[in-house]
């Protein structure tokens, strides 16, 4: 064909199209009983918002919620955006956030969010250390919503092979748990976990487990010095020296560790027993238990949390009233709302939910142990720490020094000290 | 050329070519298979395909997404070739010092990261209430330093004397470059249309930033959507990229032919 | 005579500033418009939406910013390194897919192509799983009876991998350009160098690079563009690690404004850095390479 009577024809149909497009765009639907939300993943937050909608509308006529799917980064991005560009108008109702940006946001962009502490949400029915990732300074910013509790998963089976029963690695301290690893890995040839390199994910999980974090109560940076952060590193360094903890490349290959029978356990946030769940054949090889506790710390304790968000409701938002009543009569007020997402494997913070009877369910994926009820208690029992406004930067600062201390044997204090410099660099402007 | 270079030269593509289409052979392969075999690195088809498109579909709008990726990226890269091949021409054809000049700082617009100009570039759209329209989305790569210097670097091989024997023959300026120029650099412009078409096609930056409304979404959205959950149902997210990948290598396949043509029509 | 030749030249001078306002009004609408405003943000110093009035305090913090040095040392690095190999590769490729006698060009084009065409995620994810600890390459590596790289543990190695990638990911995209610029040298050349009695390095290095120039000019400075502004690679390969060790400067900054504590001032002030950096190897590489 003629190059340039196809280079005429399809420029004319899409001219045509794209006139159309800019036309319809911008026409935006002004009915006062909707609300539009930006969440992600269509498997828990978005079922379980448009699932509390549903549940909401039953009593009010014609209420619905408009979800826009939007990757967690990427809400944050649009956030910045919008009150860097000083137009909050293109920011929806509702929108969930990662629990770890919360002190972030409020901290940087306090516009951006409704004060919910006089909304008249009973906060002290979900777990304290929850709702302290949305508190800023006393002020309530979000409704929390889904658990990261810290599981310890383990397989039963191969821990059976080492001589050892789920009871062996429940309410333990470290040093126990790290001289069963060697047992283990003696007995089956295989680490006792596997991590992602370079993460500091579980550093943050065991520094939690006793209240501990990166920052002083003043909001000055924690790091150099910090004895507890000390001891959570060294035994880091020590299970990967013993080959006990082996570090996969990246997310994938951890997942991939999980679900391919090369490691004998993982503790984590509970939402990771989905990615274990996806491996069918291994049901009934798995049990939860409680992760180990750091030896003689104050405070010490076998509970943390990884992961999870929050509900926030945007300033500029319309319609504050009719939000607020939707979270507080769902998220903070609605068994059944948490009895269906359990489904989802979306667990609660909010204790209520926990007495419900679906929460008591056997799984026969974990043996058929009442996992469910399990995590709440934990959830409960679980330290609050301090994350702050810098937790990111000093998140990476501590990922650069335990990558130096695990790949290049690095000393550990010098290490410390320089992360805590990179800190300070970030927080001194 | 003698046999064994004529092997050493085949031994050579087909290597090569094993090499960059071994990922798309990985792509295919995990399409097909449930997602813990895709992560316990299973390199054979599996049979999971139909389930997988299936559960796709239910997740994203797919063909939403297609067909707004398709749309946005065609009349981005045919408004793109109009006008930068446009001025690509009008700098070199009518070239002097101040064109060179005005060239040369041009070329610095391109060396800006893109993460420092996206907010102020946000707030411009925003203000004249552009957010979440086509033209917002389209106009930042519409006029790029880059396309404009390709053009630029192809005229110098159109021959000048053409141009006037043209314009002896009374046929205007602009007719010139749409009845002389244009059919000429054939393969300028398919290369010009696969580059451009294929980075409207996988642009993700700005039209995440720009775009905000479900009925707006592209391929690339989609594949991050297929990411952010706690957990990624990998068969899925490879048959969402694979699916992401066919366009741009379609394209191609179409429009490499006119690199064989070489130059036709005026210049003989 | 002289006054109507004068005027001739001096419309078609206009006909051309015609020709290429659009394009250019368009640049300087969308791209130079938000680049001074990014300068006058790289004047402001403080955190989140507090922003004063700091002078270059920004420019001042860069020197004192070891990380900064860590990653212009990575971005250089990856440009001395992969530029000209890939460059190289791209040249070769297309012109032996420039041959007239070879069989299935299409095809072989398409293949070579194909990497650019691939989705960043599957690409970093199947490279990240080549050269993960227990991948095809250490498996590869183990059946030679050598020992396995741990790759992403180390800084040089992670390093390797990057420039690999990009080599993989990049070449077939300069290819296209050579390609299409082989085909406005006519094809008669060839034949006549070819009766001469020219072996196939004079014909690469006395007709074809030559006449290639200008698009050599063009990939030259685009993947110097490319590599110096290098973001995804970095964040989804490696994400910057171990450590910091791969990470690139753009990615730095893309950090600095929406992952860490959102310090604008300071990503606009490093962005004009980059800036005035690729701006000046730019200008060498167009005096070097522009003369008509």
């Amino acid at each position: 064909m003629n190059f340039k009577k196809v280079l005429a024809c399809v420029l004319a149909g899409t001219m045509v199209f794209s006139m159309g497009a800019v036309m319809t765009a911008g026409a935006a639907s002004e009915e006062d009983n909707k609300l539009t939300v930006w969440t992600w993943d269509p498997n828990f937050n978005i079922y379980a918002i448009n699932k509390a909608a549903e549940i909401y509308a039953q009593d009010h006529e014609g209420f619905t919620v408009e979800v826009t799917e939007i990757q967690s980064d990427d809400i944050e991005s649009k956030i910045t955006t919008a009150v860097n560009a000083g137009d909050l108008s293109t920011l929806p109702d509702i929108f969930l956030m990662q629990d770890n940006s919360f002190q972030k946001y409020t901290t940087f962009y306090p516009d951006v969010f409704t004060d919910l502490t006089e909304s008249g949400i009973d906060f002290s029915q979900f777990s304290e250390a929850k709702v302290a990732y949305s508190t800023l300074e006393g002020v309530n910013y979000g409704v929390p919503f889904d658990n990261g509790a810290v599981v310890n998963c383990v397989r039963t089976d191969l821990l059976e092979q080492a001589g050892f029963t789920v009871d062996d690695f429940t309410d333990i301290t470290w040093s126990d748990y790290m001289e069963k690893a060697k047992v283990v890995l003696e007995k089956t040839g295989l680490p006792l976990l596997t991590a992602q390199a370079g993460s500091p994910d579980m550093i943050m999980m065991m520094l939690q487990s006793c209240g501990a974090s990166l920052f002083n109560e003043d909001g000055t940076g924690n790091i150099a010095g910090n004895e507890v952060l000390k001891q959570c590193v060294n035994n880091y360094a020590q299970m990967v020296a013993d080959g006990t903890l082996v570090e996969v490349t990246d997310w994938d290959q951890y997942i991939s560790s999980l679900n391919s029978s090369t490691v004998v356990s993982t503790f984590n946030g509970c939402w990771i027993m989905a990615s274990i769940q996806a491996a069918e054949d291994q049901s009934g090889k798995w049990a939860i238990t409680n992760m180990p506790r750091l030896d003689d710390v104050e405070n010490a304790s076998n509970y943390s949390n990884n992961g999870g968000s929050s509900w926030a409701i945007c300033s500029n938002c319309q319609h504050v009233d009719l939000a607020v009543d939707f979270l507080n009569s769902t998220f903070a007020g609605s068994t059944a709302l948490y009895d269906d997402v359990i489904s989802k494997g979306a667990l609660a913070t909010w204790a209520p939910a926990g007495e419900s009877d679906a929460y008591n369910v056997p799984v026969d994926f974990y043996g058929g142990d009442t996992v469910y009820a399990k995590i709440v208690d934990f959830a409960t029992k679980t330290p609050s720490n301090a994350t702050g406004a810098f937790y990111y930067d000093a998140r990476d600062a501590v990922g650069v020094a335990l990558s130096n201390i695990t790949q290049t044997g690095a000393d550990v204090d010098a290490e410390l000290e320089a992360a805590q410099e990179t800190l300070d660099f970030s927080m001194g402007v | 050329m003698s046999k064994g270079k004529k092997f050493g030269m085949y031994l050579f593509l087909i290597i090569f070519s094993l090499l960059s289409i071994f990922p798309l052979y990985y792509m295919a392969c995990a399409a097909t298979n449930m997602s813990v075999d895709v992560s316990r690195g299973r390199l054979i088809p599996g049979t999971y395909l139909i389930e997988n498109f299936k559960t796709l579909i239910a997740n994203q709008d797919l063909f939403r997404a297609l067909w707004n990726s398709f749309r946005n990226s065609a009349v981005l890269t045919l408004l793109c070739l109009l006008i930068c091949s446009l001025a690509g021409y009008g700098f070199e054809i009518y070239h002097d010092k101040a064109k060179d000049i005005v060239f040369t700082i041009l070329l610095t617009a391109m060396m800006v990261p893109f993460a420092a100009i996206m907010i102020p570039m946000f707030r411009m759209f925003s203000k004249l209430k552009m957010v979440n329209t086509m033209a917002a989305f389209m106009l930042p790569s519409i006029s790029t330093p880059f396309m404009i210097m390709m053009f630029r670097q192809a005229s110098r091989s159109f021959p000048k004397d053409i141009i006037e024997a043209a314009r002896v023959d009374g046929l205007s300026e602009v007719g010139i470059f749409f009845r002389m120029f244009v059919p000429t650099m054939k393969s300028t412009y398919s290369a010009a249309l696969i580059i451009t078409f294929m980075n409207a096609w996988n642009n993700y930056m700005w039209p995440k930033i720009i775009l905000q409304t479900n009925d707006s979404i592209t391929m690339p959205m989609l594949v991050s959507n297929l990411l952010g959950g706690y957990t990624v149902d990998y068969g899925m997210l490879m048959l969402g990229v694979f699916i992401c990948t066919i366009p741009t290598a379609i394209i191609f396949f179409f429009f490499q032919k006119s690199f064989t043509e070489g130059i036709t029509g005026a210049v003989k | 005579m002289g006054k109507k030749k004068f005027t001739m030249e001096k419309r078609h001078n206009l006909t051309g500033w015609v020709f290429l306002s659009f394009g250019v009004i368009l640049i300087c609408w969308t791209s130079f418009y938000p680049m001074i405003q990014a300068f006058i943000l790289s004047l402001q110093s403080g955190l989140g939406v507090n922003l004063k009035f700091g002078g270059f305090s920004n420019y001042a913090r860069i020197l004192k910013d070891p990380t900064f040095k860590g990653t212009l040392f990575n971005t250089f690095f990856y440009l001395i390194i992969q530029v000209p190999i890939m460059l190289t590769l791209a040249l070769i490729l297309a012109s032996i897919l420039n041959n007239k006698d070879l069989k299935f060009k299409g095809l072989w084009r398409t293949c070579i192509f194909l990497p650019c065409a691939t989705s960043l995620v599957s690409y970093s994810m199947i490279f990240r799983s080549l050269f993960a600890n227990d991948g095809l390459i250490n498996t590869f590596l183990r059946n030679l009876g050598m020992n396995p790289v741990m790759w992403f543990a180390n800084a040089w190695t992670a390093r390797f991998v990057i420039i690999l990638a990009l080599i993989w990911r990049w070449t077939g995209y300069n290819m296209v350009f050579y390609l299409s610029g082989l085909q406005n040298i006519d094809y008669s050349v060839y034949e006549a160098a070819r009766i001469d009695g020219a072996n196939a390095r004079q014909t690469l290095f006395k007709i074809t690079i030559p006449l290639l120039k200008p698009t050599i000019l063009l990939t030259t400075i685009t993947s110097t563009n490319g590599t110096l502004q290098l973001f995804d690679e970095s964040l989804n390969l490696t994400n910057g690690g171990p450590g910091k060790s791969t990470m690139t400067m753009s990615h730095y900054i893309y950090n600095t404004s929406f992952v860490q504590s959102p310090n604008f001032g300071y990503a606009a002030a490093m962005s004009i850095v980059i800036l005035v950096m690729v701006a000046i190897l730019a200008i060498l590489q167009m005096k070097v390479g522009d003369e008509r």
